[in-house]
């Protein structure tokens, strides 16, 4: 029932630890999958994920709901893998394309192996783009955010949002082309 | 690219996007530029010259292979997140993270007990939802009168709550009253003078519409219900005095 979301934050923001539990778990499955996309690496999206859940505890009193609290998780968020991802060394490491998830769905072998290697060259790719590229393309291309709710998560214009987007997709395409 | 022209024209903006990416941009060998082509494939356009240029549906397809690439790399978005490990090291932090809260004096005027507001009005929104159909939101407590730092004396109550459409509200908001003021009084010990219940909204019954106006209409609407508020506080006073 996210519907009461608002109502649990006004709780938690109150110090009810309770009903920002029933956030945390509500939420977290969706942050993690958004802190992986755009780190690339699932052990850093946890802690990414895990920091922003306490630093809105600490900020909950400052909510006041003029937004959703997932709108507003998603910010924290976002925010919090911008700057670990600027905080990254400039060289791309090669460490931080995504460890190819075991293809534990079922899909035949010639497939799944197809899907890795462009899921592994999707990722390098990725890993390569800026990181203010990276984050608004994630926005737009998995989550699928509209570029006023992207400008809203990275405090940017709609326009550089949109133009952000685009400089990404036309690397990536590159390099996919390239890839194949 | 397979279709870049080399050209990389500032591009006048013929679209909505042109004016603000100029230097990125690229304009194709037909003269559409390429972030307004990927733009009204983005937006589902059907655009007649699109498929007809040999340039325009080259653009397409890169565009449309990233995203056949996005979708196949998919599956470690699929992944299962196990919520629970990072839940609990979450709320590990945040009950050793006591907020300084308000405290409350329970019991009579002349003990030393106290009650951290958090506590207390975790109680009372319990209470509250009790009635049912009843979710509890923002419950404040503050002393009723001033004076004393921090006061003893009894409180007053400001609580939110979100209530079923049907019986009449003022009923569902009197039995709110009723029993937030009956677990202060009982269960707590804490001296009530006053219980204000806010209707800041309504759920339909069949469970369909609560969803985004519990939200906006949290601050916009407030129903005071404050029948028998005043007399209970008359009451309180003539006992004070």
């Amino acid at each position: 029932m996210p519907g009461d979301d608002g109502l649990l934050a006004v709780r938690a923001a109150e110090g009810d630890e309770d009903a920002f539990e029933v956030l945390v778990r509500r939420h977290a499955p969706g942050l993690l999958r958004l802190a992986a996309s755009m780190l690339g690496s699932p052990s850093e999206a946890e802690d990414a994920v895990q920091d922003a859940f306490v630093s809105a505890w600490r900020r909950l009193p400052e909510f006041r709901g003029q937004s959703a609290f997932t709108t507003w998780m998603h910010r924290i968020v976002a925010n919090r893998c911008l700057n670990m991802l600027r905080s990254r060394r400039p060289v791309t490491d090669l460490d931080s394309v995504p460890e190819p998830e075991a293809p534990d769905h079922a899909v035949s072998p010639a497939r799944a192996a197809e899907s890795h290697a462009a899921a592994v060259a999707l990722g390098r790719s990725l890993s390569e783009l800026s990181p203010e590229q990276r984050v608004c393309w994630v926005l737009r291309e998995l989550e699928g955010q509209s570029y006023e709710t992207i400008a809203e998560t990275v405090g940017i214009s709609p326009e550089a949002a949109r133009g952000r987007v685009f400089r990404a997709r036309r690397s990536l395409t590159e390099a996919m082309t390239a890839w194949r | 690219m397979a279709m870049n022209t080399g050209a990389e024209l500032p591009g006048p903006g013929t679209g909505a996007g042109g004016a603000e990416e100029p230097v990125d941009d690229e304009r194709l060998a037909c003269g559409r530029l390429l972030s307004e082509v990927w733009e009204s494939r983005e937006d589902g356009a059907d655009d007649p010259h699109v498929r007809a240029c040999p340039y325009c549906s080259a653009a397409v397809r890169q565009l449309d292979l990233l995203g056949a690439a996005v979708r196949e790399a998919g599956g470690g978005r699929e992944q299962e997140w196990d919520a629970g490990a990072l839940t609990e090291r979450v709320m590990d932090v945040v009950r050793l993270e006591l907020r300084p809260g308000r405290p409350l004096p329970l019991g009579e005027r002349e003990e030393d007990l106290w009650v951290r507001e958090a506590m207390a009005a975790k109680a009372l929104r319990a209470a509250a939802e009790t009635v049912p159909g009843v979710r509890a939101g923002s419950c404040r407590i503050r002393p009723a009168e001033s004076g004393g730092s921090p006061a003893r004396g009894p409180v007053r109550v400001r609580l939110e709550v979100v209530v079923p459409l049907t019986p009449p509200l003022r009923d569902v908001a009197e039995e709110v009253r009723r029993r937030v003021a009956g677990a202060a009084d009982e269960a707590l010990g804490l001296p009530v003078a006053d219980v204000d219940v806010h209707i800041t909204d309504v759920t339909d019954p069949a469970g369909s519409d609560e969803t985004e106006r519990t939200h906006t209409t949290r601050e916009a609407r407030g129903v005071r219900v404050a029948r028998g508020v005043q007399d209970a506080q008359d009451a309180e006073e003539g006992n004070q005095s």
